[in-house]
């Protein structure tokens, strides 16, 4: 099968079984374009974080094949800095400061000193953390942390962004303003974005098309296009008809019976 | 601007609570320095006063002041000793944390090797070194060398298992961080596994320090002078066998202030190490 126009990221007849004998993935086909938003939206256990990490090279696939780009995503891993990969913890380096931090995909890349700490600099300054430069992450609040999370990810320039529930551990304020941000981002960047959550709403706000996940095994249930303008409005009638449609077909992929428990 | 607004906020509340405990910690400060101090009074006071009402002679238990005397009287003799041990069990810390380290960072940087091992050096850790103090004295002859050997082993096994427990306490993303911008193997061990592991490295120096000490004067019992002149364990089996407890007390005294000194030195190196990120060298406490 070759690579569709515009094609970055292909799921095809993915299986995922682990060593425990937990069956992760089952069948999953599914063909991500440029510049796309896609959450992969499911209750625990539905392999949406063990699909975002084959995509980062981070785990193979038992069945299937993945592409990314068209290649391997351990050979794009390896030879480029396309990928970039946001976890639900920052993440950060504890004994570096914010800069150190958002230098180190740079400086494991081997990139020229001077030009790499001006990048880094602007991009610091681009999710807002330019005055902590020097701070250390236990003096940034989660919502800092996240930023310069994400700033680490930027530096490297990745044509691709996997987001593995960034914002799940933030209070709802801080969620917002970072999804927001992400999405002011996102259309600077002209990235593709992967992101995972459990959220309908963040879902709905952020993605031009949700892929629902069922449960035991993942299975990959609808894909919703979000026909929607940004910026949303989260109060608008379309945005909660949306919210329905998702949350509608998350609960009917989990199937009723389990909402007893 | 939200962002700003929320930072200076978050800023202000950061330094109230710094001040706030700053406010108690100086008050606890006084409770936790005048405690320990009136301890130490009475317990001085009760030392002096009982030899003196039951009559018990000097060289069964010294008075405080008798020992005073012995250290002032033998201080040449004594300082020397000092100096001796000190010697040895600095250059036997030395030895087990360059040693100690760089062997655990070659262990620990192949797979295999550090799955084989492992469990040994664990298990090694708790070898009674003295046990095996007498063979390092036929190896390695009587006086100095063994003494400083002894030292070193003692010390040895608790900073590799240390840091081999801490050069494997990576968190799995972060390791998965490295993987992703195709670190190499040096580049995980330089950037990301011997600094995470630097407060594991730091505690088990801790430990070797004080077990350095005790090497030295063990090590000193058995493998005796050699020629040269005696530190602070030599001192103590002559004092015993001539019955000059006075001077014997002053002598394991000397060496308790040394350790003292010693793990202080330590401690304060460790938490100039750790001073940007662990939580355990943090100033402002919960």
């Amino acid at each position: 099968m070759g690579a569709l126009p515009n094609e970055v990221v292909s799921f095809q007849g993915v299986d995922k079984v682990y060593n425990t004998g937990t069956v992760a993935l089952s069948q999953f086909d599914l063909s991500i374009k440029e510049g796309e938003f896609v959450s992969f939206l499911g209750p625990s256990g539905c392999g949406k974080s063990t699909a975002l990490r084959m995509v980062a090279g981070l785990g193979e696939a038992t069945e299937g094949k993945v592409e990314v780009f068209g290649q391997n995503p351990k050979a794009v891993i390896k030879h480029s800095n396309d990928i970039a990969f946001v976890f639900q913890e920052a993440n950060l380096l504890p004994w570096r400061t914010v800069l150190d931090n958002v230098l180190l995909p740079l400086e494991l890349r081997g990139l020229d000193k001077v030009k790499r700490k001006e990048f880094a600099i602007s991009v610091l300054e681009m999710v807002g953390l330019k005055d902590y430069l020097k701070a250390y992450p236990r003096q940034l609040s989660g919502g800092m942390k996240m930023r310069a999370s994400i700033a680490r990810a930027l530096a490297a320039k990745p044509k691709m962004l996997l987001m593995d529930e960034p914002f799940a551990a933030l209070d709802e304020m801080t969620r917002q303003t970072l999804q927001m941000d992400l999405l002011d981002i996102w259309k600077r960047e002209n990235t593709t974005i992967l992101f995972v959550t459990h959220n309908v709403y963040e879902a709905v706000y952020l993605s031009s098309r949700i892929a629902v996940m069922s449960a035991r095994p993942g299975r990959l249930s609808t894909v919703i296009e979000v026909d929607l303008p940004y910026p949303r409005d989260r109060v608008n009638r379309k945005f909660t008809e949306y919210v329905d449609k998702a949350s509608q077909s998350l609960e009917h992929s989990m199937g009723r019976k389990e909402w007893g428990e | 601007m939200t962002v700003q607004t929320a930072a200076t906020k978050n800023n202000t509340i950061i330094t109230e609570s710094a001040q706030r405990a700053k406010g108690t910690k100086t008050g606890r400060r006084k409770g936790k320095l005048i405690g320990p101090m009136i301890a130490f009074v009475v317990f001085m006071g009760i030392w002096q006063l009982v030899p003196t009402i039951l009559g018990i002679k000097p060289f069964i238990l010294p008075k405080p002041t008798d020992v005073l005397n012995a250290a002032i009287q033998d201080w040449d003799l004594l300082w020397q000793a000092i100096q001796i041990t000190m010697t040895e069990s600095v250059i036997g810390f030395i030895l087990s944390a360059v040693l100690g380290i760089g062997v655990s960072i070659l262990l620990a940087s192949s797979k295999i090797v550090e799955i084989s091992l492992y469990p040994y050096a664990v298990i090694l850790q708790t070898i009674p070194v003295v046990a095996i103090a007498p063979i390092v004295v036929i190896w390695f002859g009587s006086g100095f060398n063994s003494i400083v050997m002894i030292a070193f082993l003692i010390g040895f096994f608790p900073v590799v298992s240390n840091t081999l427990m801490g050069l494997n306490s990576v968190d799995k993303n972060m390791g998965d961080l490295f993987t992703l911008y195709h670190a190499s193997k040096w580049q995980t061990m330089w950037k990301l596994r011997i600094p995470a592991a630097m407060p594991y490295i730091m505690s088990g120096l801790k430990v070797s320090c004080t077990l350095a000490i005790v090497g030295a004067i063990t090590g000193e019992y058995i493998a005796g002078i050699g020629g040269g002149k005696g530190g602070l364990g030599y001192a103590i089996t002559v004092a015993a066998v001539q019955l000059k407890t006075s001077y014997l007390f002053a002598c394991a005294i000397s060496g308790a202030i040394f350790g003292i000194s010693f793990y202080l030195l330590v401690s304060l190196f460790s938490r100039f190490m750790l001073s940007s990120w662990h939580e355990s060298a943090m100033k402002v406490e919960k």
